[in-house]
């Protein structure tokens, strides 16, 4: 242990050291930049374009956070934009307060906008949520014309006021650039961050996330609402530089022109944002011998949408990335992971899980009908049965991706019957999916930092780093308990089958659950890997942990299990010492006289 | 079909890294340079190659004659992408260039509205076409409009429907943009002072696929005259049809896109027997006829006023310059605003303090798909 | 009473045109679990070719309108080979944003290949209307009301009582079991795809002669088409059919008696309170999409 403290203590001091000259430089350079924006005499033109620049790519960092991020769409951020627009165009011009409030006010209202509308369709994801925010975007529209008292109608807003200090375009164009170089210090941190971190999981695999104790949609939320923030920024600021706003300027096409920004540079990176902002700003300014034709140059717009979707997914960022990662693979650890500590639960129930009555009809299909069993603390269960047995359905309410028809589910004498997937996960409930959900754009490391981060967990006690530090410890610990800590920077993709099983585990097992769900963790696995895996499932009953596991394999559920359930047509037919179980004639006809069925497996 | 990756994304950046290369040419200070403001490409850039014909007619006219100070003329033109960061992009870009003494803003007034502010920074003559009233009353000096504002339309169509059709109670429909509601309002106003009522003013959204509940609305207003401001002709052309339609047969004068060429071939027979008013009426004058000759040969189209206005700003603004004897904006401003009883193809110009040069507008009638000249209407304030 | 009943006539006509696109939509999304924004492309590219064949080359309506179809055929096909063929395996949102630039792609080189102006194209009657007592029945709506009903019975026939349509249902439902089954899964999409963009053409065709033929006529009807597959339920086609007339009535009368110009936003308040109160869609059960 001691060992282990004295390790930690120079890491820390590298991975805070690091960030810090990082953030000094950073800082330098942006200074650096806004005093040649100030000083540099561009003419008006170049000036124009700057502004324009800087301030579209501010908005284009919300959608690497929302797209990029957190994997949702947002086809209406020229209507948040135009929300901070008008906000600054009204407050100065109308009401004569100052720029500084005007700007707050308008990135507030487009903050409390976007988490409004995130807030009543982010449950329904996808297709929904491009309808409605292209909805909300022809609303505001309308809005912006219609409403002659109070936006002007399409007249717009003139003689919009700049703050005092930034009053010249130069000025003004360097406060633009301080603004651009915060947000971007902002967003290209935020992967790094909680926050960053179960965004990027809940873009990989929702499900997983959830199962991880991530709140997956006030992750959502957050993303959107952020996304809408940044709109409001970039779109007050744009007021101030362009002094005129008109409600075309905040139109649909302006929010596919923000989208297509943000895919062409990289939608991952804030430097792939402005890149690609950059790029369609300069462009249409360069190209211009296309534009003599009205449509061509739109219509290769729209063809380079689709190849760059098609062959560049990543973006120009993401692509030339892919070259620089190659240079810049980051240091292996100094030291060895510490071991992995697994904390009993603290109330002293007599069972970790107790399960009564449960049951689960889809339509007139009873998946489970009436299961009642509990698992005592610190055993290894098997829940086994027959394929369409509803094994896996069992597994699905307990971790509350299916509610429940009926019955009662009590994890360490607390009932967690109506919890969602996260609360369980926080309640202290771990588990593995059949067909492995990792977090596929991350690395091993990554995914179990995941896991280790439920809220909930406390890292064991010690005098061991806090923080993102003790983090990175606890998932390399997990790690180097399933025996894959070396390789704990590789990417997901790179690893075997069989490997991303014990990935998924050790995501699990970082979490320090009170009781560990395994969906047929030996399902796909070849026969070195299956007796790797039952090594493993011994080693983890041997620190003391309950497990609840579903497997085909009997020789595996014969080996570890010490209690046995079983399932068929959703009725327990046969539950008790395993020795027993296996001999009841029940279970043997059950296996031997059943029809393989596959109407129902989740 | 081979498109790999790899290759796609070197084709790109060399796409990109092209325009790099193309390096500008263009002469220094052997020519006189105006600068224009147009939509190459965009929603008008049909419109916008009527008017890059219209100026060059002029140009061609001006340099033939021996140009300006004795130099040649030369117009540079940046695209506007009709949209409003485009015109400001177009502007800055034009006004970056120092020897350029004036320019050609924009037909739309959203777009006039978004680059005033750098017109007024810079301080050069700016000759614009948008008809938005308030565009030449907010201060700017350097702004010069070449077409009569829509004070000037909403006072004709007044004038036309209640003196010469004797017709006192209206409905009035417009489109919700720039333009219409300007228009609505100068023809709301006209109307009360010459004691007329107004018993609908109906505002609708452009682009709307139906116009049944605003025909209807006019139907049971009880209006015995209808007057309209369109800015599309595919909304003109539905409301029109419906109008017919639904048993609407009021008279009807509207706006200047109700006999452009467009807004007849999609309406109809539904327009004929409607009126309208018209800054450009080929018939309406001598200098009319003549641009509508000279616009037939060089574009073998019938001329319209998308380029009437540019013929008569280029022609307007190189006479004035030459005899302002030098380049300075304070002094082309001043002989511009002198320029009285120019006959041109809009009409006659006599400018006004506030930069208005037209000050009324030609009725047209819609005789079964042919635009006759009705009458001219003027007013002297 | 007579304007109710007016209004009435053209909010369902126009909601019938909403319903026509809005099968489209509802096949794709339900072949390929993919929103297709560029289905109201299909419509504008579709009147387009009509334009260009029936009134540039003149030749007779029904050889136009035959060839138009097949010209929509073959652009269904590349859009499924260009677009949706490639990112098959990938997540819904590339596909989203690729087929948002296959519309803008497909709408600018309209554009640049005929010009902005907007077109004229007759009607397949040459009566314009019936005045049937105080109501006024144009009879292009009376065609697409009686379209809108052959296509979708044609299309319950289709799919409950044919071979072909069922194979349709069963690659819908469950990609991999369809292929096990040795249904040539690819094919059926593509046979998606082809039919999909038929509808959209045999709508745009149908509405050219109501809102003339232009560039923008595609976007704004596959909008609503949209919401109101949306409001249906998706995926669902009796529901896409009623949130189609729904829609066009609910605008039509908001536009009467709430606003004129704020029409277009009552299709969208409506969705975003569908969204929020009754996610399911009309008679729906799906409430989120498939895992």
């Amino acid at each position: 242990m001691s060992a282990t403290a004295q390790a930690a203590k120079p890491v820390a001091a590298r991975r805070f050291r690091g960030p810090f000259a990082g953030a000094l430089a950073y800082a330098a350079i942006a200074a650096l930049a806004a005093v040649a924006a100030v000083y540099t005499p561009f003419d008006d033109y170049i000036l124009h374009i700057l502004v324009e620049t800087a301030t579209y790519a501010i908005a284009v960092f919300g959608l690497t956070v929302v797209l990029g991020l957190c994997g949702q769409i947002n086809l209406a951020q020229a209507a948040f934009f135009g929300l901070g627009a008008y906000a600054v165009g009204l407050g100065t011009a109308d009401l004569h307060v100052s720029f500084w409030l005007a700007l707050v006010a308008g990135a507030g209202v487009a903050l409390v906008m976007g988490a409004l509308l995130g807030m009543s369709t982010l449950r329904l994801g996808g297709h929904y949520l491009a309808m409605v925010t292209i909805s909300f975007q022809q609303i505001l529209t309308l809005v912006m014309i219609n409403w002659i008292p109070v936006t002007h109608g399409p007249d717009g807003i003139g003689n919009i006021a700049r703050p005092a200090l930034f009053a010249s375009g130069h000025g003004f164009l360097g406060l633009c650039v301080i603004a651009l170089a915060l947000v971007g210090y902002v967003v290209w941190h935020l992967p790094e961050t909680k926050l960053g971190r179960s965004m990027r999981a809940v873009r990989d695999n929702e499900l997983a996330a959830s199962v991880s104790g991530i709140d997956v949609y006030r992750v959502k939320v957050a993303a959107f609402a952020l996304c809408a923030l940044l709109g409001g920024l970039g779109g007050g600021l744009f007021a101030g530089g362009f002094s005129y706003v008109s409600p075309d300027q905040f139109s649909f096409a302006e929010s596919i022109v923000f989208l297509t920004m943000a895919l062409l540079g990289g939608v991952a990176s804030p430097i792939g944002a402005l890149i690609g902002t950059a790029l369609l700003i300069v462009l249409p300014e360069t190209l211009r011998f296309l534009k003599s034709v009205p449509g061509l140059y739109l219509a290769i717009y729209g063809l380079a949408v689709i190849l760059i979707i098609r062959f560049m997914p990543d973006g120009i960022w993401g692509f030339a990335q892919t070259y620089l990662r190659r240079l810049m693979r980051p240091a292996p650890f100094a030291q060895a992971a510490p071991d992995l500590v697994l904390v009993p639960a603290k109330i002293e129930a007599p069972s970790a899980l107790e399960v009564e009555g449960l049951s689960k009809h889809f339509g007139g299909l009873k998946a489970v009908d009436g299961v009642s069993f509990s698992v005592q603390r610190g055993s290894v269960h098997a829940l086994i049965g027959p394929n369409g047995s509803g094994k896996t359905t069992t597994l699905n309410v307990l971790s509350g991706l299916y509610a429940p028809t009926a019955g009662k589910i009590a994890l360490d004498a607390h009932d967690i019957t109506g919890l969602p997937p996260h609360a369980r996960t926080a309640a202290g409930l771990g588990r593995t999916f059949q067909n492995i959900r990792l977090f596929r754009s991350m690395s091993a490391l990554e995914n179990v930092v995941i896991g280790a981060e439920r809220k909930g967990n406390e890292i064991p006690p010690g005098d061991l780093p806090r923080g993102h530090a003790a983090l990175v410890e606890r998932a390399r610990a997990a790690l180097g308990f399933v025996g894959l800590e070396g390789r704990s920077r590789d990417p997901i993709t790179s690893f075997s089958y069989g490997h991303q099983r014990l990935i998924e585990i050790a995501r699990a097992l970082a979490g320090n659950p009170t009781l560990l769900l395994l969906d047929e963790p030996a399902a796909g696995l070849n026969s070195t890997e299956k007796l790797e895996l039952r090594g493993l499932l011994k080693r983890i009953a041997a620190k003391g942990l309950t497990i609840l596991i579903i497997d085909h394999d009997m020789a595996l559920v014969s080996d570890v299990a010490s209690h046995i359930t079983v399932l068929n047509f959703g009725r327990r037919i046969a539950d008790g010492v395993a020795a027993e179980v296996l001999r009841n004639p029940d279970v043997i006809a059950a296996y031997l006289g059943a029809e393989p069925d596959v109407a129902h497996r989740a | 079909m081979k498109l790999t990756r790899r290759g796609f994304s070197g084709a790109l950046a060399a796409s990109l890294a092209a325009p790099a290369f193309i390096s500008r040419a263009g002469a220094q200070g052997t020519t006189l340079k105006l600068g224009m403001c147009a939509p190459v490409t965009g929603p008008a850039a049909e419109q916008g190659r009527y008017a890059q014909t219209g100026a060059k007619i002029a140009l061609d006219a001006v340099n033939k004659a021996g140009g300006v100070l004795g130099k040649q003329v030369e117009l540079i033109i940046e695209d506007d992408q009709t949209t409003n960061p485009g015109i400001v992009l177009a502007f800055s870009k034009l006004a970056a260039q120092e020897d350029i003494v004036a320019f050609l803003g924009s037909i739309r007034s959203t777009q006039v509205h978004a680059m005033a502010p750098d017109v007024l920074k810079l301080g050069k003559p700016v000759m614009i076409g948008g008809t938005d009233p308030a565009l030449t009353h907010m201060g700017n000096q350097w702004l010069f409009r070449f077409r009569p504002n829509d004070s000037y339309s909403g006072r004709v169509l007044a004038d036309y429907g209640v003196n010469t059709l004797g017709k006192k109670k209206w409905a009035i429909v417009h489109s919700t943009d720039a333009f219409g509601t300007a228009g609505g309002k100068a023809l709301t106003e006209a109307l009360g002072k010459i004691g007329a009522t107004v018993a609908l003013d109906q505002g609708y959204a452009n682009q709307s696929q139906d116009f049944t509940p605003v025909v209807l609305a006019v139907k049971q207003s009880g209006a015995d005259i209808l007057g309209s401001y369109f800015t599309f002709e595919n909304d003109l052309g539905i409301f029109a049809r419906q109008l017919r339609q639904l048993g609407v047969n009021v008279p009807y004068v509207g706006s200047p896109s109700i006999v452009n060429v467009s807004a007849l071939k999609l309406a109809g027979p539904a327009l004929y027997g409607t009126f309208g008013v018209a800054d450009y009426a080929e018939d309406s004058s001598e200098a009319a006829k003549a641009y509508g000759k000279l616009y037939r040969e060089a574009a073998k189209l019938p001329p319209d006023n998308q380029s009437a206005w540019t013929y008569d700003a280029i022609t307007i603004l190189c006479a004035a310059i030459n005899k302002a004897g030098k380049t300075d904006p304070q002094a082309i401003r001043e002989a511009i605003l002198a320029t009285k009883g120019h006959a041109g193809a809009e009409g006659t110009y006599n400018f006004d303090a506030n930069g208005d040069g037209l000050h009324g507008y030609n009725v047209v009638k819609n005789d079964k798909g042919n635009i006759l000249f009705d009458k001219h209407i003027d007013f002297n304030d | 009473m007579d304007l109710i009943l007016q209004l009435l006539f053209t909010g369902i006509g126009i909601g019938a045109v909403y319903a026509l696109v809005a099968l489209g939509f509802v096949l794709i999304f339900r072949a390929t679990n993919v929103v297709n924004f560029a289905q109201g492309e299909f419509s504008m590219v579709a009147a387009f070719v009509m334009v260009v064949l029936s009134v540039d080359l003149g030749w007779p309506y029904w050889v136009s309108f035959l060839l138009s179809l097949c010209a929509m055929a073959l652009v269904g096909a590349v859009f499924n080979l260009g677009v949706y063929y490639p990112l098959r395996h990938r997540s819904f949102l590339p596909v989203i944003i690729a087929t948002i630039g296959a519309s803008i792609f497909l709408a600018n080189s309209v554009l640049a290949l005929y010009g902005p102006q907007p077109q004229v194209l007759q009607g397949w009657f040459d009566t314009p209307g019936i005045q049937l007592g105080p109501v006024y029945l144009d009879s292009q709506y009376l065609l697409i009301i009686a379209v809108t009903i052959v296509l979708v019975a044609f299309q319950y026939w289709f799919f409950e009582h044919t071979l072909l349509g069922k194979k349709l249902q069963a690659t819908s439902q469950d990609k991999e079991m369809a292929s096990l089954l040795g249904i040539p899964v690819s094919a059926m999409i593509m046979l998606t795809f082809v039919y999909s963009a038929l509808l959209g053409g045999i709508a745009g065709i149908l509405v050219a002669p109501i809102l003339f033929v232009s560039i923008q006529m595609g976007a704004t009807i596959a909008l609503k088409a949209f919401a109101a597959t949306i409001i249906g339920g998706f995926g669902d086609v009796a529901g896409a059919i009623i949130g189609g007339l729904a829609l066009g009535v609910i605008e039509t009368f908001g536009a009467a008696y709430v606003s004129v110009p704020y029409k277009d936003g009552f299709a969208f308040l409506v969705l975003v309170l569908f969204l929020i109160f009754r996610p399911q869609g009309l008679f729906g059960e799906r409430v989120a999409e498939k895992a």
